[in-house]
């Protein structure tokens, strides 16, 4: 077994095609991303070398930071919703009736792209003709929040779609996962009398954890570097209030024309990420791999 | 008790389903309004006026081109994304060599990358290659970016096959290939079909890459389509509608297609824990 | 060794694969440089932003003059890739990075082309208008693409934005339109104690704020307070430019602005003006056609509305100063295997687009029209006239500045607007970035 296991070029093999392509196409952009932060450089002329001083002006910006944390709480807010995601994939791969048509209905918003969700949510928003604020009217409230114009109430506007639109995402991954514990499990524990709660919770959600500790890094890497909605509905206003990691490296590197700043910012993106996600998996990282 | 239990559950789940549903009511509403109803009234509302000229508009494009491409780079990069991602997953967890742990975490690196960081250094690598404007550069793309995600959802189920069958396999005297292809993929056919259902997902509604790569008629994709209605000072909202609804449509089918796998495979396959 | 044959195998199918796709893609490159003219000798390659399907009227007039163009000059192929707004600024830069420019592209002006000038990517145009081009063009249009007197754009559009009004609205309120600030202020105070909304503003694009602060600081500090402060022969600190940020949150403070004026998109404020739900609404002359000959607007709506120049304020500034200037015009890329033949290229275009662009697109070129020879709709006419007669048009100030400071501009206008900082440091933030770039 080990032998066979161990052999050097089958490893090659299963290994290297994905390894080279990653290697090219992600690892080569990040290293120019970071050397691109080096410089002093936008986009189109003559690049200067400027040394570290993109990085100690991200340090020093306030700006940065007041994106970082918003990329921090949606970080945050993404992780907690997987506790909804995991409820509902729990329900829904409980055998009851109608769970196959319910699951597949839950996972259409996930189907459309950024731009059409973004354009519904712009939509629901709307201060005046807006869905949200005329059901609020109905109910007799007069002056709803302009809930994507307040700068105080304007990011936990855009998480809320966040959330819907990655619903089916982990929905879908909880479900496949729970599908593939086997049934003689279950069966047994069954007759040994354990309620359905304590199935979910002490048989099913244990032997999935491999799965959550993988949701967790992705909501939380996915969060981190978090573009394409809020760009579309607020462009990270009003002043800067919705502004996150992402849509300011954007900003900077093609709108403002300062792509050396952008890249530093981008790489800084980057080891921010790396580091919360080591903390996180160092923090998991007991009794990995159960066996069925 | 239990039945009120149930009749919760139920008015929940439905509630839940009225609010993930409702996008796509709205989205074929709005394909038959005008740019003016769609943002002067409810998006609930029906159009006054049916505007089915949205769809002749869409149609008189050049969609079929933009279709077809959009499925082919799709496939093939899902295929590719897929399969290398299955094979680097079963490298490192059931291969045994020293680096395996090291190589995940450059996978999983590779899934930090904001994509715009990418955008001029993958443009320049292209154009010392000469793949801009070639369809190729265009599903290497989708490959690579969709590898570490793909990799990442396939690792948590790999961890938990069990090994036994592996061992008797082996013990048998079945080759590395083998077990993979005959026994390791058809057991993660639940998973495979989540990740194909992702990565759909995500190769169908990509812009930012064939805009920046792509610059000939003939090899853009559906999403760039939408561009088509996109001006300088007017957007033709409804015609974007249609054309978002046009392209929501194969990937509904397909999706409740490989949807239907993620219960089947594990039936399906004759090995069991 | 059974095994190890067969992991060739698999390694052969994969790299067969991969092959496989490299070839597709090398036969479809073929085809790309196979062009459908034979005799083909010189391709142009051409970038707009005018999609058929948002922008069929100006499409199609790109596509007469290239076809007339290949047409006289046989050899000559000219290569269109079209692209929406947003993604057209996207790729532009991208391809500079990597020196890639179309040889004939659309660029905005000043702050704007600042950057490809620098980077020596745009060619200058001076032999092209000095063959008499120049007088073709309104005085004062080539000008917004002129760096260090070399002139790198071709105008394309020329705009001035009035106040567009709903004339049903103030005839129910009983008002008529504003010359002065007070009055201006009255009918706004009217509307907004009758629930109607004064005015339409879309603040998430932020340029649009930016107009009504322009026209604050051109009718309080007179036509060049603003300008010089952007060129650093002025400050920001400029009392007048305070005075005007004071009077945009005095303004917020009527009530002037719909509801929500920081979240909507300039699309959706002209929608609440276009549904009845706004009385007034500053923007660009582009938006014309739909108050003239969009069919797809209502008649009613259409014949109901009306311009009026900003007001003057409390005495001073000038009703015939003007915020507005050229759009998008044409640059040849210096680095172009093609460029005398590009340029050639786009002189023609320009003064075909001029001869046809108001009459069959509605837009106001940036060359002279002649108003005699075509048959426009009123408020055309009226706003040429206005054109002919403005004695200043200051250019947006978005495009004035460099990108760097007009992204502070912009972000700053919006604070300002939200009332989360005070005209002070609205100024402020100005004048810091303006002097650091110096």
């Amino acid at each position: 077994m080990k032998k066979v296991m161990s052999n050097k070029l089958m490893i090659a093999i299963y290994i290297l095609p994905a390894l080279l392509l990653i290697g090219i196409l992600i690892y080569i952009p990040l290293a120019l991303t970071g050397y691109y932060g080096l410089m002093d450089w936008d986009g189109i002329g003559e690049m200067t070398f400027l040394g570290l001083e993109n990085y100690i002006t991200a340090i020093k910006d306030m700006k940065f930071w007041d994106s970082a944390y918003h990329s921090f709480l949606l970080a945050i807010f993404s992780t907690l919703s997987l506790f909804i995601y995991l409820g509902i994939a729990l329900i829904l791969a409980s055998k009851i009736k109608g769970a196959n048509l319910l699951r597949k209905i839950y996972l259409i918003p996930m189907l459309l792209s950024s731009v059409a969700i973004a354009q519904l949510w712009i939509k629901v928003y709307n201060p005046s003709n807006g869905i949200l604020n005329s059901i609020l009217s109905a109910f007799g409230i007069d002056n709803p929040p302009v809930w994507l114009g307040d700068t105080s109430i304007v990011l936990y506007s855009i998480f809320i779609p966040i959330l819907w639109q990655y619903a089916g995402f982990y929905i879908l991954i909880y479900y496949a996962a729970l599908k593939n514990i086997p049934d003689s499990l279950i069966e047994a524990a069954k007759i040994d009398g354990a309620s359905p709660l304590q199935i979910a919770f002490k048989i099913k959600v244990p032997l999935i954890m491999g799965v959550i500790k993988v949701t967790v890094v992705l909501a939380i890497v996915g969060s981190l570097k978090y573009f394409d909605l809020i760009y579309v509905m607020t462009g990270g206003g009003p002043s800067g209030a919705s502004e996150v990691m992402a849509s300011y490296m954007y900003k900077t590197a093609f709108s403002s024309y300062n792509y050396g700043y952008g890249s530093a910012i981008g790489f800084l993106l980057l080891l921010i990420t790396l580091v919360v996600t080591y903390l996180i998996r160092k923090f998991t990282s007991k009794g990995d791999e159960i066996q069925y | 008790m239990k039945r009120i239990g149930y009749l919760i559950l139920y008015a929940s789940l439905g509630f839940v389903a009225i609010f993930q549903l409702f996008p796509i009511i709205w989205l074929v509403l709005f394909s038959l309004k005008d740019t003016r109803e769609i943002f002067g009234s409810n998006p609930l509302a029906l159009p006054q006026e049916w505007k089915w000229e949205n769809y002749v508009k869409v149609w008189e494009g050049d969609v079929g081109v933009y279709f077809f491409n959009s499925v082919w780079y799709t496939a093939i990069a899902i295929i590719l994304t897929v399969i290398l991602a299955s094979m680097a997953a079963f490298a490192i967890t059931r291969m045994q060599w020293k680096l395996s742990s090291f190589v995940l975490g450059l996978f999983m690196v590779g899934l930090m990358i904001p994509v715009h960081s990418a955008l001029i250094p993958l443009f320049k690598m292209f154009l010392s290659v000469d793949l801009i404007d070639k369809p190729l550069s265009i599903i290497l793309t989708y490959t690579a970016y969709n590898l570490p995600i793909t990799l990442m959802i396939l690792l948590g189920f790999y961890y938990t096959l069990p090994r036994e069958i592996e061992e008797a396999a082996i013990i048998d005297g079945c080759s590395i290939n083998r077990l993979f292809f005959r026994i390791t993929l058809p057991m993660t056919i639940p998973v495979m079909s989540t990740t194909v259902i992702i990565n759909m997902i995500y190769n169908w509604n990509e812009f930012v890459f064939v805009n920046t790569f792509i610059s000939s008629d003939k090899y853009k994709t559906l999403t760039v389509g939408i561009q088509n209605f996109i001006g300088q000072y007017m957007t033709d909202w409804g015609a974007i509608g249609a054309t978002l609804v046009i392209s929501v449509l194969p990937i509904l089918l397909a999706f409740f297609f490989f949807s239907n796998k993620v219960v089947e495979g594990i039936s399906a396959s004759a090995v069991k824990g | 060794m059974f095994k190890r044959k067969k992991a060739i195998f698999w390694f052969a199918i994969l790299a067969s694969l991969i092959l496989v796709l490299a070839g597709c893609s090398d036969d479809g490159g073929d085809d790309s440089t196979d062009k459908d003219d034979e005799n083909a000798d010189t391709t142009i390659s051409f970038m707009h932003l005018w999609p058929e399907g948002s922008s069929k009227d100006h499409y199609e007039i790109v596509e007469k003059i290239i076809g007339q163009y290949e047409d006289d000059n046989p050899g000559v192929n000219v290569d269109v890739e079209v692209l929406g707004n947003e993604q057209y600024k996207e790729k532009l830069k991208v391809l500079s990075s990597s020196d890639k420019l179309p040889d004939v592209g659309m660029t905005w002006a000043a702050g704007f082309l600042t950057p490809y000038v620098d980077g020596k990517l745009f060619a200058p145009l001076n032999d092209v208008l000095d063959s008499g081009l120049q007088d073709q063009f309104v005085s004062g249009t080539t000008e917004a693409y002129a760096i260090d007197g070399n002139t790198y754009g071709l105008p394309l559009e020329l705009n001035i934005a009035p106040i567009f009004y709903n004339k049903a609205i103030f005839e129910e309120h009983g008002l008529s339109v504003p010359t002065t600030y007070e009055e201006f202020k009255n009918v706004v105070k009217t509307l907004a104690d009758n629930g109607v909304a004064p005015i339409a503003l879309g603040n998430k694009d932020r340029w649009t704020g930016s107009l009504w602060y322009m026209y604050l600081a051109d009718r309080i500090g007179g036509a060049d307070t603003l300008t010089s402060a952007i060129d650093r022969t002025g400050t920001f600190e400029d009392p007048a430019l305070v005075k005007a940020a004071e009077e945009i949150q005095n303004l917020v403070d009527l009530g002037a602005f719909a509801e929500g004026y920081n979240a909507l998109s300039d699309e959706e404020a002209k929608s609440l003006f276009m549904n009845d739900q706004a009385a007034m609404y500053l923007i660009g002359s582009w938006d014309l056609p739909n108050y003239t000959t969009n069919e797809d607007v209502p008649q009613e709506f259409r014949d109901s509305v009306g311009f009026f120049n900003f007001p003057t304020v409390e005495g001073s500034g000038d009703l015939t100063s003007w915020v507005g200037g050229p759009g998008v015009g044409l640059f040849v890329a210096e680095n172009s295997d093609v460029k005398e033949e590009a340029k050639k290229f786009a002189a023609y275009f320009v003064e075909q687009w001029g001869q046809q662009a108001v009459a069959d697109a509605g837009v106001i070129p940036a060359t002279k029209v002649d108003t005699s020879a075509v048959e426009l709709p009123d408020m055309y006419i009226d706003v040429l006239d206005e054109l002919n007669n403005a004695s200043n048009i200051t250019l947006f100030a978005d495009v004035q500045m460099s990108p760097e400071s007009a992204q502070v501009h912009l972000d700053a206008i919006q604070s300002l607007f939200g009332g989360e900082i005070s005209p002070e440091e609205f100024t402020k933030l100005h004048e810091e970035a303006l002097a650091a770039e110096q």
